[in-house]
């Protein structure tokens, strides 16, 4: 493994894409990263700006107003680049989600709009599966970048 | 002849050594932010079972950072001004490497002997600084224009506390070249001359480092991420290179200037290290102890009381001068 592979896998930045949750799942996010859990011990650091991130952890069901603003922040991430979809709204969509009739306000999950790597079920996931779920996003991440190389 | 070739070796010597010490002083500042956090930080020693699969050691981590960046993709906005846009993070990493071959390392003089090396060095320091302002403000963002016009006026008073404590030990010991104000130990009004020089240079440092109280112009999350905000892959990673290296620079001519002779000679290495690390210590613990002031309350700290004090470091070395 070359050495900037390695450093991929040492050093994933998150983002926190929030697609319009009930806060939940950004608190448990949250929690993940706080001194409990620190996952800075591993390398993973919360960045704020989209253009320094790996893996986007988005949380929530996206309302139609927002739409611009998820395709926004995913294509201003630059590649190689992991969606982790965090809870059960943004696996598909929770109870928010209708499809007939149509829900006026909520579009549905982000993977109607952006490619998902990782979903992460659960409402709202403890802090140790959204771990998980950044590990499985980090191995994803690997893979991704070796083909792209290729 | 020999005095080239052990220059010119002393120079590749350097560029390992200083990203070796810039590496580590970032980590420890890490690190020692996150204890005094209750938090673990970058692990020393990773859990046994982890250790095949992630690595041994994250001591590393902000190379590894670094490295990960430059093996990403660059994104350029097309509101930026393309040319300043991408060369400025390469013009501040060339102007923040030149700098470290002006300060010496115990055992390396390197070009510290050249005559005004002070003035170049900090000349040096300063330009990496400018390009870290000229790079954002010609992304066309407004978070990398908030940023650069926050680091703009810290700029202006951080670097006048700078440059003046410098030189007023340049005034007290006569000289302009750094390997001989490393050298060069004094007496003892001297010395207290120049240790109020350090501690307004302390201060100065933490507007330069952007270490808390003063990191308003990257203010993580405040104004996205301030001047970097629009910087992504290798421009970023070149950036934070620059960064390690202005750090070590900082260590390094701190130690040089204030506190003699622990640069001048091999011998005096194990101190050197020693003085790196409590430096390195202050700078964390003042980066955990306090929130971030806003940029007025930043100005209004620096000129009522730093630039105050370095007025008076002032008129005691020309005292000493005069009755010297
Ligand atoms: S999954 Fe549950 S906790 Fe998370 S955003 Fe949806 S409703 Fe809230």
């Amino acid at each position: 493994m070359g050495l900037i592979d390695r450093a991929r896998i040492y050093s994933p930045w998150v983002y926190h894409l929030h697609c319009g949750g009930c806060n939940g799942c950004d608190i448990e996010t949250l929690a993940a990263l706080a001194p409990r859990f620190d996952v800075e011990r591993f390398g993973i650091q919360l960045v704020a700006s989209p253009r320094h991130a790996d893996i986007l952890l988005a949380t929530g069901c996206v309302p139609k107003q927002f739409i611009p603003m998820v395709k926004r922040v995913y294509n201003q991430t630059p590649d190689p680049k992991v969606v982790v979809a965090i809870g059960g709204c943004a696996c598909g969509g929770s109870l928010f989600y209708d499809e007939d009739p149509e829900n006026y306000a909520i579009l549905g999950s982000p993977d109607m709009l952006i490619p998902v790597d990782v979903y992460v079920p659960g409402c709202a996931p403890k802090p140790e599966q959204i771990i998980n779920g950044v590990v499985q996003g980090i191995l994803k991440l690997n893979e991704k970048a070796t083909r792209r190389s290729k | 002849m020999v005095d080239h070739v052990f220059t010119i070796l002393s120079i590749a010597l350097i560029i390992p050594i200083s990203l070796f010490l810039g590496v580590m002083y970032s980590f420890l500042i890490r690190k020692l932010s996150a204890r005094f956090q209750w938090r673990v930080g970058p692990i020393v020693r990773m859990y046994g079972d982890l250790a095949p699969v992630i690595g041994s050691t994250r001591i590393w981590q902000p190379l590894y950072d670094i490295l990960k960046l430059f093996g990403k993709d660059a994104l350029i906005p097309s509101t930026a001004h393309k040319r300043l846009f991408t060369w400025s993070p390469y013009l501040s990493l060339f102007f923040s490497f030149a700098a470290v071959l002006f300060i010496p390392f115990p055992g390396l003089p390197l070009l510290s002997g050249t005559p005004y090396s002070l003035i170049i060095a900090s000349y040096l320091l300063i330009a990496s600084i400018l390009f870290t302002i000229l790079g954002p403000a010609a992304s066309g963002s407004p978070w990398g224009a908030i940023g650069a016009r926050r680091e703009v006026e810290l700029f202006l008073v951080a670097e006048l506390s700078f440059v003046a404590s410098l030189f007023v030990v340049a005034v007290t010991k006569g000289t302009l070249v750094i390997s001989e104000l490393a050298g060069f130990v004094g007496s003892i009004p001297m010395m207290l001359v120049t240790a109020l020089a350090g501690i307004t240079m302390f201060a100065a440092m933490l507007g330069k480092l952007h270490i808390k109280p003063f990191d308003m112009p990257e203010a993580e999350c405040e104004i996205v991420a301030g001047p970097y905000t629009e910087y992504s892959g290798k421009l970023l990673g070149t950036y934070f290179l620059a960064k390690v290296f202005v750090l070590y620079n900082m260590v390094a001519l701190f130690i040089a200037v204030f506190l003699p002779p622990l640069s001048s000679s091999v011998l005096w290495l194990p101190l050197y290290v020693v003085a790196a690390l409590v430096l390195i210590f202050l700078l964390a613990v003042v980066h955990v102890l306090n929130p971030r002031y806003t940029i007025a309350k930043a100005l209004m700290w620096y000129t009522k009381i730093i630039v105050p004090l370095v007025i008076v470091g002032f008129i005691a070395a020309f005292f000493l001068r005069v009755v010297a």
